[in-house]
């Protein structure tokens, strides 16, 4: 990589880590490690294409939308011994966390993969629906459908309230 | 009230989304990391794939049969600018989108045939919006709808889903009723081989307002997909009950929503690049017992997962100690092919990418190590073989390397029985 994209690359890169990084969080439910290494995975492809991504209207949305399928691609491979959906990652309960911080990052776990990326593409990233379903290259019908399965499901394990997180 | 006309978030009239946006923002703020380091190994990782991919250039074209000379230009498969599709972040200009051959449908024609369908009545406040030029996009209509027995808000959406898909079956599939209560829900396949779901539920889900809401998605054999929602006030949210129910009995909005005007629309819809055959494929052969038919030679098998489709696994021992042999068999996985595939990855004759890792085991086992070899079809079939030094992932390594050679786990990876 030349001097001057090279530059680019590292600030572009040092600018979006903790953003990418805090995305990778939820989108795993808490997993800090395979939160890291998706957003290593991220950066790495971006430094592959930067001369691509640099051009981009939006070189941070196109940033978000190679760590959501990374983390698709990565979470639709079963494992051998894969944790069962309904547990908790350990690296989320060793953190010292507020009990409702928990509870959301458990209840995201409950999710299945593709309705939790909704679930944070659009209250997290806040992106529109039509967004949503271009990042995740399905139809907005589909992600319309996850949306109000996940909302459902998220009612039900989170409360009306979401406890103290409910402000006036 | 249509179904997501604005650009915008448009979740804001729900408290509970408000709620759970600003949970997500107070539990995402929270994380933190070492972002120098975070992205110092990130770039290390680019740099990595980036030697990758050059060391292979010059393979990957000798040996790919349908690398093509275009106009002087060598075209490399899979790679930047290669056949393989780019992520496309809304409102870049990375990935441009082929221009379909018609410009869609518009919002006129949506609204027109709106109310060319309905009963006799009055209609009101249309709006729509069409589908454009991009591929994937639903067209909507909406409109307040009256029969003379109150104001009611009608809309419609349509757009193309790939036919005997995940996402086919679940459009029509009554939701299960611990997560949304609702009064009835039916599915029922029309003569025409249309499959329709009639919901007759609630705007809200905890039922804090009144506000009926029956929805009919229908799909058609070939994949159109026309969704109607109905509500007995004059909006979607923020509207008094202006009715006991919406307007359209089940049979009248079955009518709607089967009518051949809407498939004519949809086919004007640019469809997005097919997923292809993969789509409409139940993910092959039990994964256990094909695998243990494809091993070779000399390998006892001291252990095994139930048999399956999608995913399986053996533990065998070449008399050198036990090594885990996992198998993933996937189809439909285009989506993600950029990120699985990059122009480091090998070209098959047949559009086949083949890649293949050696890595440190992920779980953390002392000394285990992964050999994978990735295997994607140009219609998004995919089988990953991975192979450790150890008989499970978490335990120390038992040997030096895997119990089958890469060679070993490509051949296993590419046979056709995957698919059979």
């Amino acid at each position: 990589m030349r001097q001057v994209r090279a530059d680019e690359y590292a600030e572009f890169a040092a600018a979006q880590a903790g953003h990418l990084y805090r995305s990778a969080c939820l989108l795993t439910a808490g997993d800090t490690h395979l939160a890291e290494d998706l957003v290593q995975e991220t950066l790495g492809r971006l430094y592959v294409r930067w001369s691509r991504v640099a051009r981009a209207d939006n070189p941070a949305a196109y940033a978000r939308t190679t760590l959501t399928r990374t983390f698709l691609a990565h979470k639709r491979l079963r494992r051998s011994s894969e944790r069962s959906t309904d547990e908790l990652p350990e690296t989320a309960a060793a953190t010292s966390d507020t009990p409702l911080r928990l509870t959301l990052l458990q209840a995201l776990g409950q999710l299945p993969v593709k309705d939790r990326a909704v679930v944070v593409l659009r209250y997290w990233e806040d992106r529109s629906v039509q967004e949503t379903a271009a990042v995740l290259d399905t139809s907005p019908a589909a992600v319309r459908t996850r949306c109000v399965r996940a909302l459902a499901r998220l009612r039900a394990l989170l409360g009306e309230d979401i406890g103290e997180y409910a402000r006036p | 009230m249509p179904h997501d006309q604005h650009a915008e978030p448009d979740f804001s009239d729900d408290p509970f989304e408000a709620r759970l946006s600003s949970a997500l923002h107070d539990a995402g703020a929270s994380f933190d990391t070492d972002r120098a380091a975070l992205t110092a190994a990130g770039a290390a990782h680019g740099r990595r794939l980036r030697r990758r991919q050059q060391a292979s250039v010059f393979g990957a074209v000798t040996v790919t049969a349908v690398a093509a000379v275009v106009g002087g230009t060598l075209v490399l498969p899979g790679g930047e600018g290669g056949a393989a599709g780019q992520p496309a972040a809304p409102g870049t200009s990375v990935n441009p989108t082929p221009k379909p051959s018609d410009s869609g449908v518009t919002e006129q024609q949506m609204i027109t045939t709106l109310q060319k369908l309905l009963p006799h009545g009055t209609v009101s406040e249309q709006t729509g919006r069409g589908s454009g030029e991009k591929p994937g996009y639903s067209a909507t209509a909406s409109l307040v709808f009256d029969d003379g027995k109150g104001p009611a808000a009608v809309d419609v959406a349509i757009d193309h889903v790939p036919p005997g898909t995940g996402e086919a079956q679940q459009t029509v599939q009554c939701p299960d009723k611990v997560y949304i209560p609702y009064d009835s829900c039916t599915t029922d396949r029309l003569a025409d081989g249309s499959v329709v779901m009639l919901l007759q539920g609630y705007e809200y889900p905890d039922r804090r307002t009144d506000t009926k809401r029956w929805t009919a998605e229908l799909i058609t054999p070939t994949g159109q997909h026309v969704s109607v929602n109905e509500w007995n006030a004059a909006q979607e949210k923020d509207a008094p009950v202006s009715r006991a129910t919406p307007p359209l009995d089940r049979a009248a909005l079955t009518r709607l929503a089967a009518a051949p005007e809407w498939r004519t629309l949809v086919d004007a819809i640019p469809q997005r690049r097919s997923h292809g055959l993969a789509d409409t494929q139940e993910p092959g052969a039990p994964v256990r017992s094909t695998l243990a038919s494809l091993l070779p030679k000399g390998l006892a098998v001291v252990g095994r997962s139930s048999d399956e489709t999608g995913f399986g696994y053996l533990v065998v021992d070449d008399g050198k100690g036990a090594s885990l042999v996992q198998v993933n068999v996937q189809t439909g996985m285009n989506d993600v092919r950029d990120q699985l595939f990059d122009s480091g990855s090998e070209e098959l004759p047949d559009g086949t990418l083949v890649a293949v890792h050696k890595e440190p085991g992920e779980k953390g086992g002392k000394g285990v190590v992964m050999w994978t070899v990735d295997s994607m079809t140009p219609d998004g079939r995919r089988v990953v073989v991975s192979a450790f030094n150890s008989g499970s992932q978490e335990a120390a390594a038992t040997r030096k390397t895997p119990a089958l050679t890469i060679a070993q786990l490509r051949k296993i990876a590419l046979s056709p029985q995957w698919w059979q």
